[in-house]
């Protein structure tokens, strides 16, 4: 098949090419003209496409796919993580954690900021103690220093931070946010639960800590690390002004390397700062750009469950502070998620919506009942993010509302996570997390995505793998499966990373899959994934990556 | 609850530009009825005061020497009527128990309705009477298919005047009335020669005054369900070209009307929480709403609701049922917003059984 008689810029060859199209699902040769397949096939449908200027990609019998697209991530962070921040791990102990502390404060400019992160979140409990406090105190030397745990909702904070925030021991806490205190003495301890991070956080930005440039630099960092793992295009889960003036300054200057999508905000989240609403919708336009869409919006209806600030149907297991029935809320009552709903459709917006617990995920599928029931279908895909804790009855509601399920973070097996929301609602119901398999016999549109920085690593490798045999991919966790009944098949994965969660970014007229008058995002891969056993579907390595026809990462 | 009304009503006087607004308003200002209304007005240049004038204390307030209040407001209109109500406990002017509110030819009805319903200050001295938009018989028609302002008047309205009724060639009122029948079937239409009206029909629409008497109320609802579920009138008495395209181009502006029945009492929490949705999701398109309900929770009280866009007047509930026949009546004057919409969300979301919604009029 072909479009055009001019000849093609480029034409990959001797490829074992896996299209994600349903009608054509594998090809050996792809034409590309002016960043668009232009034919896609065997050897006769291109070579009429191939004169002097065409530049021939021979792919040597290796496998190649569509780019894959992250439905969840957080593009500034990654980058500015990597550029700017003190890493450690987040198994890492206490003592451990204050130990990279100390050496990184004993280094750093009088009076500057440390950031880092990200400590596990099962460690919340043992850092809400003075004795804890007092061991950051010591190892930041006097340093204002914010640390983030794994979930992105908490945080770590020093005297010095506190200080800064106007943070004092009777301080009250913010809305929907908690201000640790130690249970014996009252006294602070630098932990700062979902809103009450906001204070630390505002005070980090109020510093000048970031500039524009920085940002850009993040920005770009984080897409070519997503570039070497074959990703191509994403949803930017929370688009502040920053990150989408960072993302149209880099494709205004020809060097954005992913199609990026933005979810702006309908509240302040309480790890992001500035304009959010309907003030961040009006300036929209202002940022949208050749490979920029501002089209979507975020809403934050829960929490996470290992901070115990998910909205669950079943109460948490019983603790000192919450007591013996503690569900955790939502942040939004139904009538208001269905307002915000009905004013994103007017201004042509779909919405992202942030539900960790089952409750939430109910709530939100309740008031996208209602706007369809008032507004009749509609093009826009909402997303549930992180549908992961389901209840039974609402896994069919996601095909029967059009709503795409976001899979995200990349913890759909064993993880460090999963000891956290054991620890918060017990063994048997923690388990019951990710009902992929569920989800898709119910004919939901699913997503995957990384929520990185949330997972350290963007791999959507590990995650593919993951969703194949529901079992740790980095070899944590041995033998041990995560509700192995809800394991898919790889063809299945491969689809939720490229066409589907195209579909629910609203771009698949233009990405995820090999198709005539698509973008040339293609992936070249060092291993034939379908012929190989599933627990090495993790090592799969990208060789070359191209965006529009162009190779943005090439592994050396 | 108390049923002695302190509220003052309010009646809103809306016209096009030309449509005589003016001249029935010059009309009203001399008759006694007038006495202890006060009007407020656009410009007063525009309307001829000076023989009435019994004393003109300021150039935005004057007494009229059959008692009327007249008051000029360029200003904000919250302001206007705060202040009124402050000089009526202080004193300073005579007292008065209605207001007559101009609103300028331009203007959407609708902000004017919704302070009423909600500015603080407001809610608690005021309540809103109706709606009397003036229409003119010679222009009127040609004046809805050119200004969509005009359209939204007359189909908030509660009252119709059809002005210059003695200067349109005989057939022109009939055709005027069909369309006026497509946008807004509900209201009371009344011909109005010379501006002479009575201020009766202007005034005291009364459906929104808790003190009504439930019979007329029910009276209303009847009456305006079946018109609302009429055939408009245009396909009855008129076969003309010229007057279809009329006919079709109110709906092409979207704007509908009709009725529903429901025969079984509806719960209360049900049904405010419908109305929550219908305000959050469908209130931009919503003209005009009003409904008498017979509440599950309390049989023997109907419960007046009314609605203009995303604003709800707080319910009015009303001494009881003049008869047997109990059942709820709901109106809708609406911007495209299907009645099969309306029916569903009713059914799935105020717990309304499908079978107990009447789709024509009784």
């Amino acid at each position: 098949m072909q479009m055009h008689k001019s000849f093609a810029d480029a034409v990959f060859r001797n490829g074992r090419i896996y299209t994600s199209n349903r009608k054509q699902p594998w090809a050996t040769y792809a034409a590309v003209k002016a960043g668009r397949f232009v034919a896609v096939g065997g050897e006769r449908d291109v070579a009429p496409l191939i004169g002097e200027g065409t530049a021939i990609v021979d792919l040597g019998g290796r496998m190649a796919m569509p780019g894959i697209v992250d439905i969840h991530n957080h593009i500034m962070m990654g980058g500015q993580a990597d550029l700017y921040e003190l890493r450690f791990a987040s198994s890492d102990s206490i003592p451990r954690i204050a130990e990279t502390l100390h050496k990184a404060a004993s280094a750093a400019a009088p009076g500057a900021w440390i950031v880092g992160g990200q400590f596990g979140n099962n460690l919340l409990n043992e850092l809400n103690t003075a004795e804890s406090f007092a061991l950051l105190d010591a190892a930041c030397l006097g340093h204002p220093v914010v640390l983030r745990d794994d979930s992105y909702h908490n945080r770590w904070a020093s005297s010095a931070a506190l200080r800064l925030a106007g943070v004092k021991a009777d301080s009250p806490n913010p809305t929907d946010g908690e201000i640790g205190r130690d249970l014996r003495t009252g006294t602070l301890t630098g932990v700062m639960i979902e809103a009450a991070s906001g204070l630390v956080e505002r005070a980090l930005a109020a510093s000048g800590h970031y500039t524009a440039e920085m940002d850009r630099a993040a920005v770009a960092r984080s897409i070519s690390v997503l570039n070497t793992y074959g990703v191509t295009a994403f949803i930017d889960a929370a688009s502040m002004q920053p990150i989408m003036a960072a993302l149209k300054g880099l494709d205004d200057r020809g060097e954005l390397t992913a199609w990026a999508v933005c979810a702006m905000p309908v509240v302040e989240p309480g790890f992001m700062f500035g304009k959010a609403g309907e003030e961040l919708f009006a300036l929209r336009e202002e940022y949208r750009g050749a490979h920029v869409k501002p089209d979507y919006v975020k809403v934050f209806l829960d929490g996470v469950p290992g901070a115990k600030t998910a909205a669950f149907h079943e109460p948490y297991v019983a603790d000192p502070v919450r007591g013996c029935c503690f569900r955790g809320a939502t942040m939004l009552t139904v009538p208001d998620l269905i307002r915000w709903l009905g004013r994103c459709e007017k201004l042509g917006l779909a919405a992202k919506i942030h539900c960790a617990g089952d409750a939430a995920v109910t709530q939100a599928l309740d008031a996208i009942d209602v706007v369809r029931s008032f507004n009749g279908p509609t093009h826009l895909i909402h997303q549930i993010a992180h549908a992961s804790y389901i209840a039974p009855d609402d896994v069919p509601r996601f095909a029967e509302l059009g709503v795409a399920a976001d899979l995200s973070p990349i913890i759909w097996y064993p993880t460090i996570f999963l000891e956290a929301h054991k620890a918060a609602m017990g063994d048997e119901r923690a388990q019951r997390f990710w009902p992929n398999k569920d989800l898709k016999n119910a004919g939901a549109l699913m997503a995957g995505g990384s929520d990185w920085p949330v997972i350290p690593i963007p791999d959507p490798w590990q995650g593919i793998e993951g969703m194949v045999t529901r079992q740790n991919p980095t070899g944590d966790f041995p033998g041990k499966s995560l509700w192995a009944e809800q394991a898919l098949d790889l063809a299945t994965v491969i689809d939720i990373y490229t066409i589907d969660a195209a579909r629910a970014a609203g771009l698949d007229q233009t990405i995820g899959s090999i198709e005539i008058g698509k973008s040339a995002d293609l992936i070249v891969l060092d291993q034939m994934i379908f012929d190989i056993p599933p627990d090495q579907l993790a090592d799969t390595r990208v060789e070359m990556t191209f965006f529009e026809g162009r190779k943005v990462h090439e592994r050396t | 609850m108390d049923t002695v009304d302190h509220h003052i009503p309010v009646t809103v006087l809306t016209g096009f530009l030309g449509s005589g607004k003016t001249t029935v308003l010059n009309h009203l200002l001399r008759q006694p009825e007038l006495n202890g209304v006060v009007a407020i007005i656009n410009e007063f240049g525009e309307v001829a005061l000076d023989h009435l004038l019994v004393e003109g204390s300021e150039d935005r307030l004057a007494l009229l020497d059959n008692g009327c209040i007249c008051c000029s407001v360029r200003e904000d209109l919250i302001e206007a009527l705060a202040d009124l109500a402050a000089r009526r406990t202080a004193g300073t002017i005579p007292p008065f128990h209605r207001v007559l509110v101009e609103t300028t030819g331009l203007a959407d009805p609708v902000p004017v309705l919704h302070t009423l319903m909600t500015a603080p200050g407001i809610v608690g001295r005021y309540r809103i009477d109706g709606v009397v938009a003036t229409v003119d018989a010679v222009n009127g028609a040609r004046t809805l298919d050119a200004h969509p302002e005009a359209t939204r008047q007359i189909a908030v309205a509660d009252r119709l005047l059809v002005t210059k009724t003695d200067l349109a060639s005989a057939d022109v009122p009939a055709r005027l009335d069909a369309l006026l029948a497509a946008i807004n079937p509900v209201a009371v239409r009344h011909h109005v020669r010379n501006g002479i009206v009575d201020p009766a029909k202007v005034l005291d629409a009364g459906l929104f005054d808790p003190s009504a008497r439930s019979a007329d109320v029910v009276r209303w609802f009847e009456a305006a369900s079946q018109a609302a579920n009429a055939p408009h009138e245009h396909a009855h008495h008129c076969e003309g070209e010229h007057c279809d395209h009329h006919g079709h181009h109110a709906h092409d502006q979207g704007i509908s009307s009709y009725s529903l029945i429901i025969d079984e009492p509806i719960q209360r929490d049900a049904f405010a929480r419908w109305l929550d949705y219908v305000a959050a999701l469908k209130g931009e398109d919503l003209l005009r709403f009003k409904a008498i309900v017979n509440v599950a929770e309390q049989p023997d009280a109907p419960l007046v609701v009314h609605g203009v866009q995303h604003v709800f007047h707080p319910p009015i509930m009303l001494d009881g049922w003049p008869s047997a026949d109990r059942r709820s009546r709901l109106v809708f004057i609406v911007r495209g917003i299907p009645r099969q919409i309306i029916e569903n969300t009713l059914c799935k979301f105020a717990a309304v059984s499908r079978a107990s919604i009447q789709r024509s009029a009784a």
